[in-house]
């Protein structure tokens, strides 16, 4: 039985079908997809549990004061089911196993820093975004939304320009 | 009509459920794509691999396209759908840290659980670190505010900030984007060394391109707006109404159906909310020309046939929203003619008492109607028969639509 991993999916129809699915959210409940939401969600929603003497004294976490579930959310519940989804797709094309991806001329201890600073820029980022890549560039663009496609303008636009000092960890 | 939700027609209950499944398509489709690595998500700014950028704009324009052709055709309420908000400088700066944050990372949240549940681990640190990203973000909300709620321009769609319309802009980027599919792909092949041959034996994406286009050339022959209902009132027949007298209802009328607790005409007050709640007539509802295209009174415009009779104080509160009304589709629309200040001259000013004994019948019913319908007014004089015969005037009830909380 071959267990090397299966090809990649035709981006194009992929493209494509994650259209349908972004169409589908549209349809059925008039929003669109969305990831950052979710890990914002659970950022208060632990914090203000953890410690409420300082989270109450910040407006970043009123949400959860005034009594909302935030972990019942559109969001939460789309970022779980990405979860599934990826996990199965991942499961069916013998993609599943650990690893450090990184660029062939640096360590993984080195990956593993940027991972944490990029995914720090990025927390902070989605935040003033209102969203990342799928809830303001995807969806943005979706409904032709002048915020949604700025901020898409502005990640892309910002990588272009800086890609080729941080080159070291990619090629 | 779509949206479901919103529209009552699929239970709000289900929500979550909905999101699960749809989460699930999401996530399986990414990973099948490749997006649950980094290197070939960073692949879109060095070059070697623009799957982020096929799939992206693949999806993009898939649904908004989609979105296009259902609203023209009805099917779904454009104006219930979520359009992300438009906060002009957070907008950029979150864009440019994110964009830093892309290519130090190499992941964006969505595609960071896409990796990690498959066992990268450098996407599982890169989720810890988008934890405290959102955590700093807390911790100097005060700091970040002014930038952060500054210069809302509300929910704005990028093709009324550019000045062009909506067809335009959709016609214009599809082909953006399909330009963009094929010099990616000669770049792509460029950097990688990909030889001749091998690109010979590759799939023809000529044909497929060029249906593309001639199904997206139709889009400049959209309507911006959706056609007209097929009621929808034109200017000329509309004018010829409110000139002429099939538009309007006399306020004697409205005085009957006052007076005899009657409820065969819907009475809607037209003037602004303070007037309204000092004083107006029993039974009406509060429905300005702003308002008559709100969602919540269609039920009463469309599903309620009795006839719908506009006042203000003259008439020319009235007059507007019967003609939005009118502009809108709606049928059955009335003006109370002369408004409220013709019925208070006729009922308490212009009193003509003495014409109960004219000769004319005709005079003589209108004068004792008026008298009669002056002392009710005044005193709540003439009470019906039976405590029970009393009807109440129901005003009719705004209905319920449940808004689209948005959001990432």
């Amino acid at each position: 039985m071959d267990h090397s991993p299966k090809n990649y999916m035709n981006p194009y129809f992929a493209g494509f079908l994650l259209g349908l699915v972004l169409l589908s959210a549209f349809l059925i409940t008039g929003r669109g997809l969305g990831a950052s939401g979710a890990v914002k969600n659970v950022v208060v929603t632990a914090v203000a549990s953890a410690a409420p003497e300082y989270a109450e004294n910040s407006t970043f976490y009123a949400d959860f004061f005034a009594g909302n579930n935030l972990m019942m959310s559109w969001l939460v519940f789309l970022v779980m089911g990405v979860i599934i989804g990826a996990f199965f797709s991942g499961a069916m094309a013998n993609r599943l196993g650990f690893k450090i991806e990184r660029g062939p001329n640096i360590s993984a201890r080195t990956r593993l820093l940027f991972a944490l600073s990029g995914g720090l820029l990025f927390g902070l980022g989605a935040q003033f975004g209102r969203g990342c890549t799928s809830g303001a560039a995807l969806s943005g663009m979706a409904v032709m939304s002048t915020g949604g496609i700025l901020t898409m303008m502005a990640i892309f636009g910002t990588g272009y320009l800086i890609a080729y000092f941080f080159r070291r960890l990619w090629v | 009509m779509a949206p479901f939700i919103p529209q009552g027609l699929i239970n709000p209950e289900l929500t979550l459920f909905f999101a699960l499944i749809l989460g699930i398509g999401f996530g399986y489709i990414l990973e099948q794509a490749g997006f649950s690595s980094a290197r070939k998500l960073a692949g879109v700014f060095y070059g070697y691999d623009f799957v982020v950028l096929r799939v992206f704009f693949t999806a993009g324009i898939t649904a908004m396209t989609g979105l296009m052709f259902l609203g023209y055709l009805g099917w779904v309420d454009l104006s219930l759908l979520y359009v992300n908000p438009t906060y002009l400088y957070s907008a950029i700066v979150g864009g440019v840290i994110m964009g830093f944050g892309f290519i130090l990372g190499g992941y964006c949240p969505g595609t960071s659980f896409v990796g990690a549940v498959i066992g990268k681990v450098d996407a599982m640190v890169f989720i810890v670190g988008s934890l405290i990203g959102i955590f700093i973000f807390g911790h100097f909300y005060s700091t970040f505010e002014p930038v952060y709620t500054g210069n809302f321009l509300g929910h704005i769609h990028i093709y009324d900030s550019l000045g062009i319309s909506k067809s335009w802009f959709a016609f214009m980027l599809v082909v953006v984007a399909l330009i963009a599919f094929m010099l990616t792909q000669m770049i792509e092949d460029r950097v990688n060394n990909i030889s001749t041959e091998a690109i010979a034996t590759r799939p023809s994406y000529r044909l497929p391109t060029l249906l593309l286009i001639a199904a997206v050339f139709i889009f400049l022959f959209l309507p911006d707006e959706r056609k007209s209902r097929m009621s929808e009132v034109s200017a000329e027949v509309l004018m010829e109404e409110v000139f002429g007298d099939a538009a309007y209802v006399s306020t004697q009328r409205v005085i009957h159906q006052i007076k005899n607790q009657h409820n065969n005409l819907i009475l809607i007050d037209a003037r602004s909310r303070e007037e309204h709640e000092y004083f107006s007539l029993p039974g009406a509802v509060h429905v300005t020309a702003d308002d008559v295209l709100n969602r919540g009174w269609r039920n009463l415009f469309r599903k309620d046939h009795r006839m719908k009779v506009f006042f203000s104080n003259g008439s020319s509160e009235a007059t507007k929203a019967f003609m939005t009304a009118r502009r809108a589709g709606y049928d059955n629309i009335f003006i109370m003619d002369g408004g409220l200040n013709k019925m208070f001259y006729e009922l308490f000013v212009d009193i003509q008492d003495d014409k109960i004994t004219s000769t004319n019948l005709q005079e003589r019913s209108t004068a004792r109607f008026l008298r009669d319908a002056r002392i009710f007014f005044l005193e709540g004089g003439i009470a019906p028969r039976d405590l029970e015969e009393r009807k109440v005037i129901q005003a009719p009830e705004q209905s319920e639509i449940i808004p689209v909380i948005g959001g990432c």
